[in-house]
């Protein structure tokens, strides 16, 4: 795992997750820019996981290799379903969900630093 | 009185007021935590079983039930309505009684569960999750 890339990961979903907090709080469904970004978010999460994984097949993943296996795949489908959502559900509520996407990547990338770090 | 029935906007509906708005976010929170505490019981299982018999098959089940209680919700209809008040019901009961449990005999709780001291792993949202939903299907109850 690359520390920075994570943290990078981790902004990106915060803002992500603030973001959605927004456009619920003015009572509006996600906008094209919204969109953008987390397609963002989405990128730097896969790459994110790739790096894992090659990391994990080379031998420098972490102790607790079936719960990071977990988490590098598990974070991946995430945002698309937060996406999803806000395409196919064009309410206030969207935004909210794809808050609760960011927020639990910026968590999930936290919990993998924590578990590399061991 | 028949008129009664058909005056109330769930007739009409297609869609569920309990998976509708903020309903919607409910269940993208109840998803993430049936991935998560399933995920992670599995792991839990198959790696460390004897580590924590008693804490891991606990994980297990509050996995179970958050994944009961996403599909009961998100099917919204009278049936999902009646399993969501019973698995989010077991959900309250579970996080309280694992959460007093894991303070009182924490030897019995070697290793942490998604319920362990009411959830303080995951920012106390187990604890508040199931106040949340039970209040959500009160709130969109149907009269008849």
């Amino acid at each position: 795992m690359i520390a920075w890339l994570t943290y990078v990961v981790i902004g990106i979903a915060v803002v992500a997750a603030i973001w959605g907090g927004i456009s619920t709080a003015r009572g509006r469904p996600p906008g094209n820019a919204q969109f953008y970004w987390s397609f963002l978010t989405e990128l730097g999460v896969i790459v994110q996981s790739v790096v894992g994984f090659i990391a994990i097949a080379r031998g420098h993943g972490p102790a607790e290799t079936a719960t990071s296996i977990g988490y590098l795949a598990g974070i991946i489908v995430l945002m698309p379903a937060g996406i999803w959502w806000g395409v196919s559900d064009r309410s206030r509520y969207s935004g909210l969900v794809m808050t609760i996407a960011g927020a639990a990547i910026a968590v999930m990338s936290l919990r993998l630093l924590d578990l590399w770090s061991v | 009185m028949p008129d009664h029935v058909s005056d109330h906007p769930q007739g009409r509906s297609d869609v569920p007021a309990t998976r509708t708005g903020p309903g919607r976010v409910l269940i993208a929170v109840y998803g993430l935590f049936a991935i998560a505490a399933t995920s992670r019981a599995v792991v839990q299982l198959a790696i460390q079983f004897h580590e924590a018999p008693l804490a891991y098959l606990l994980s297990a089940f509050s996995g179970l039930v958050y994944i009961l209680a996403t599909i009961s919700l998100a099917l919204g209809n009278r049936t999902g309505r009646r399993l969501a008040w019973a698995t989010i019901g077991t959900e309250l009961v579970g996080v309280l009684a694992v959460g007093t449990a894991s303070v009182v005999v924490p030897d019995a709780f070697p290793q942490a569960t998604v319920w362990s001291t009411y959830g303080i792993g995951y920012g106390f949202v187990p604890l508040v999750l199931p106040f949340i939903g039970l209040f959500w299907l009160w709130r969109t109850r149907t009269r008849n």
